[in-house]
């Protein structure tokens, strides 16, 4: 194999597909990214056998070939390789060794033979769909922090992608739950997602397709089964295993009945979040928020250090309620509101409550109180 | 197939399956009717791990003619008087030992009451009574056991090496010996080293005995034990928290002065010590409950090794309040065995070539010393003036070396600069740095004295009255956060998070049953659970402070805890988990430079905070090295 190619497109490359490959293998294998050279392109592929990327770039190739490398140090190589210049790469003779050429620098990498490289890619999608970038990252932002890191409940180690017929048309929905709270985004529904089924997008891949849709313009095509997504737009792929397992059904703890409104300006209430519980220093830090009509008091006490209050100006005119919550979990969910004024539907200091933008409903969130 | 009333040698047989597991049961039920008929001195004898002989012979009461006959019945027993098993207050009680033993060995037995003008004697060779017949004797029984199992093969052939039958009946007279240390208890033969252990007299006869056989070393050790409630009564001494084994071998129980082996009792001493030493380690306790034989059942195996008490809970909550009233009142007394072993190792180290660190201090401190006028060799040693004359003298300049007439700070830094001093040493950090502060003097008297230096950043060295107290710095500071945090958090309530989904735990019945029932205790930790339907339980709120956790396997090792012990004190462990790794975090690291000021004041928390003398896994944050011993090394003793 022989191509010679710019550094800074196979850096920019080299920068979304390295992160897929784990620092630490059992198999040798997953430790290298793949490089094929094949016409006027170099194509490069990472796994760690549940997520994979495959991205080209436009290469002069000599000598068609494929082989493998380490990818770590081989991104580590092209990022300190000197701005603007060209780089070669060419296998030795003995097919031992690649060698990586840029302006007076020269570097040898052993190569893995690439027929032992896994692929991920075979079997069929049953469902296919554009999306812009836009959308999907509206609905990974809106979600993603809410994901369950506790990896007992496997099946919620993910974001919950389905179709849900609303009375405003059919929505494209992802909801994420990590048992504490809720949070759920949706978008109208492109037509060949119909019918879809529901799959669950594990954590890394949600955060690679994250990394990977950097314009909000740009068009993506969405390919899905029951066991795997697919992700193209320009001339990235990425293919990833799906969570195997039952969400569970979310729509049950969406309360309905709630009927005490409460409005307050975003970040207003995010800020006095953020100062009362400058003073709580364990985790799981709980405030308190007590409403009155027309006003909000947020306390914080620690028997150790003191106490910290601050009262915020809200809409309010139900009866007075006292309810506790862990002030990161209002923090993630404040950050994630788009309007500038907040609407929480409360029932009582025991049940769960609900946040929504004011104006736009297409996200909304669930948070269980806490006892304190 | 017909039915039939089985024969009394087969009765016996079956009965003496249950009684006599290994030569040691034969023992254990020998000596106790020795230790029941008042002996005062109590002699055992084996061979081949007690396979071949066993031979018990005591001084106490001995029997009658009649009775001697009887005693080789079945049911036939002196210790229940009026038919009344909820009033025992001998060991044995249930008749079934000698019949037992005379049907699968050959039992011989003389004795002597006082009544009688000479002693008698019988015999039964695996079921066969022989005649009772005149023998010589002065006082007191003589039971010996020879050819244990013969008449049932099958037994002997599960039997184990002589060396380990051996060791388990040193175990059992170990266990009754401490139980009556008023009984002088002698054991020999072929197949062991002799032990002798003499009736303890004086003020403390427990503990003489229990030096006896535990050896000094526990008793400068433990820490005694003695409480009362509700007709309880629980006496004895319980080890130090630095004073461990690897086993729970050495944990000996005593409920009316019956050895038992009781889960509750391990159980509460688990709890107890829960929060000073490492799971895997275990202390070292022998202890005594007396109450009220109605109170407690002890008829429930034939080896009567388990117990049950009426009321449970108050048993336990009294051993494990004890302990932990102890552990809080001990909690400036080091283990000596540390001092003595960081003795031995300075010892050993100096007697060769290369000073250490430590022998190289105290020399050139000595040699300092002399100028000063301090120590004067032609005075002789007495210990109380050298003790006078070494403290303050010596250290001061340290503190004001400014002073003219000092001296000795310039010369120790010096010396620490110098090129030869510590030529062959990696140099010491010590913090030498005068300290502003004037001399406290008074501060020596207090338990861990006065901070005079850190040395390699890591320990902080400070002298008491009569004493170099060794802390180490980061093992101290973690310890007091700790104490701090758990005591932030036993003061409010445990927050807890609501679930969204309550999480439902599949579980056996009973599991799910005796979790439901525990559930108001629970919630007091923050696990709020209620039974969901038979075999399944729902947790509706989890402490906010484990944040997004595996409630499925918390609960599962709740229920199993519960099952085992039944305690459910895993929760509250994983909560002071949170709080020691935070306390980890928060504390002063080896490696970091302190201000005297500051060794000063960790110094006087330690003092004020309980159980500060060990880490959280049972190793010490100080070690005192008393001025005599630190004498010793430089043969002025």
């Amino acid at each position: 194999m022989k191509a010679t190619l710019e550094r800074t497109d196979l850096l920019k490359s080299l920068t979304h597909v390295h992160r897929v490959v784990e620092r630490r293998n059992t198999i040798p294998i997953l430790s290298n990214v793949l490089l094929r050279s094949d016409g006027g392109s170099l194509n490069l592929k990472a796994t760690d056998l549940d997520l994979e990327i495959v991205e080209t770039v436009p290469a002069m190739v000599e000598l068609p070939g494929a082989t493998t490398v380490p990818a770590h140090m081989f991104y580590d190589i092209v990022r300190k390789l000197p701005d603007g210049s060209q780089v070669v790469l060419e296998t030795t003779s003995d097919n031992s060794t690649l060698e990586i050429r840029a302006g007076r620098s020269r570097f040898t990498l052993q190569m893995l033979p690439e027929t032992d490289f896994p692929d991920l890619t075979a079997g069929e999608f049953s469902h296919g769909f554009p999306l812009t970038a836009g959308d999907i990252r509206k609905l990974i932002d809106t979600t993603q922090f809410a994901i369950s890191t506790e990896e007992t409940r496997y099946y919620l180690n993910g974001i919950y992608l389905h179709t849900v017929d609303a009375g405003n048309g059919q929505q494209f929905r992802a909801v994420a739950t990590d048992g504490h709270r809720l949070a759920q985004a949706e978008v109208p529904a492109p037509s060949g997602a119909s019918g879809m089924p529901g799959i669950i997008v594990p954590r890394k891949t949600v955060g690679e397709i994250q990394k990977l849709l950097e314009d909000p313009e740009a068009n993506v095509q969405i390919e899905l089964s029951e066991t795997k997504i697919r992700i193209t737009t320009g001339s990235i792929i990425l293919t990833s295993k799906l969570i195997d397992g039952t969400f569970p059904d979310y729509g049950r703890v969406i309360p309905q009945g709630n009927d005490k409104e409460m409005r307050v300006d975003r970040d207003e209430f995010k800020e006095a979040v953020d100062r009362v519980s400058t003073i709580s220093s364990e985790r799981g830090r709980a405030v308190k928020l007590s409403l009155t009509e027309g006003r909000m008091v947020l306390t914080v006490n620690n028997p150790d250090s003191g106490s910290a209050t601050e009262e915020v100006a809200v809409e309010y005119d139900a009866e007075p309620l006292e309810i506790g919550f862990n002030s990161r979990y209002l923090l993630d969910i404040a950050n994630q509101l788009s309007s500038d004024t907040a609407l929480f539907r409360l029932a009582d200091s025991g049940s769960p409550t609900l946040i929504q933008d004011n104006t736009v409903d297409d996200c909304l969130f669930v948070l269980m109180p806490m006892r304190v | 197939m017909t039915v039939r009333q089985l024969g009394e040698q087969v009765i016996n047989q079956i009965a003496a399956g249950e009684v006599i597991e290994r030569p040691a049961s034969v023992i254990k039920e020998l000596v106790e009717n020795a230790v029941d008929a008042d002996a005062t001195s109590i002699e055992i004898v084996t061979a081949a791990g007690g396979k071949t002989l066993m031979r018990v012979s005591d001084d106490g009461d001995g029997m009658r003619q009649g009775d001697l006959e009887l005693a080789i019945r079945r049911h036939c027993t002196s210790k229940i008087t009026d038919d009344d098993l909820f009033d025992i207050r001998t060991l044995g009680f249930r008749g079934e030992a000698l019949p037992s033993i005379g049907s699968v060995a050959r039992l011989a037995i003389q004795t002597r009451h006082r009544d009688e003008a000479h002693a008698w004697a019988i015999a039964v060779e695996g079921g066969r009574e022989k005649p009772v017949v005149p023998a010589a004797r002065t006082r007191g029984t003589q039971v010996e056991v020879r050819d244990l199992f013969f008449a049932t093969p099958a037994r002997l052939k599960f039997l184990k090496s002589d060396r380990a039958e051996s060791a388990a009946i040193t175990e059992i007279i170990k266990r009754i010996a401490l139980a009556y240390p008023q009984v002088g208890f002698s054991l020999s033969g072929a197949d062991r080293q002799p032990q002798n252990w003499p009736a303890a007299r004086g003020a403390e006869p427990h503990l003489a005995r229990i030096s006896q056989i535990l050896g000094q070393d526990f008793v400068d050790n433990a820490m005694e034990i003695d409480a009362e409630r509700e007709g309880v009564r629980l006496t004895g001494f319980a080890g130090l928290p630095t004073h461990h084994r690897g086993n729970a071998q050495h944990q000996f129980f005593f409920v009316n002065g019956r050895p038992v082996k009781d889960k509750l009792l391990l159980s509460g001493l688990r709890g107890a010590y829960a929060d000073v030493l490492a799971r895997d380690r275990h202390p070292v306790v022998v202890l005594f409950i007396d109450l009220d034989p109605g109170q407690v059942d002890v008829n429930v195996h034939p080896a009567k090794a388990d117990v049950r008490f009426r009321d449970s809970q108050l048993v336990r909550g009294l051993l494990v309040g004890a302990i932990k009233h102890a552990l809080v009142q001990s909690g400036h007394r080091s283990s000596t065995s540390n001092a003595a072993v960081a003795l031995d190792a300075i010892r050993a180290q100096t007697s060769g070539h290369s000073p250490t660190g430590t022998g190289a201090y105290a020399s050139e401190a000595s040699s300092h010393a002399s100028p000063s006028g301090g120590y004067q060799p032609a005075r002789g040693y007495a210990p109380a003036a050298e003790a006078r004359q070494w403290s303050p003298e010596i250290f001061r300049p340290l503190e004001t070396a400014a002073a003219p007439a000092a001296g000795f700070a310039e010369e120790l830094q010096s010396s620490y600069e110098g090129p030869n001093a510590f030529a062959d040493l990696v140099r010491p950090s010590a913090d030498a740095r005068a300290n502003d502060v004037p001399l406290e003097r008074e501060k020596t008297d207090l338990p861990l004295g006065a901070a005079r230096a850190q040395v390699h950043e890591t320990y902080i060295i400070a002298q008491t009255d009569d004493g170099v107290v060794i802390v180490d710095q980061h093992a101290a500071h973690e310890r007091l956060v700790y104490e701090r945090l758990k005591e932030a958090l036993a003061r409010k309530d445990v927050a807890r998070q609501i679930l969204l989904i309550p999480e439902i735990v599949d579980l056996p019945e009973e599991d799910a049953a005796r979790l439901a029932e525990r559930a108001e205790d629970l919630e007091k930790v923050g696990l709020s659970l209620e039974a969901f339907g038979p075999g399944a339980i729902a947790v509706r709120e989890t402490p906010a402070i484990l944040g997004d956790m595996d409630i499925k396997g918390m609960v599962r090792n709740l229920a199993d805890e519960l099952a085992e012990w039944d305690t459910a004190d895993g929760l509250k462990e994983k909560l002071d988990h949170v709080a020691a790794t935070m306390a980890c975090h928060g504390s002063v690291r080896a490696g970091r430079r302190m201000r005297p000021e500051e060794m000063d004041a960790l110094l006087r928390d330690m003092e004020a905070t309980p159980l500060s003398g060990q880490c959280n896994h049972g190793r010490p944050t100080w070690v005192e090295l008393k001025l005599s011993d630190i004498e010793k090394l430089f043969g002025r003793k």
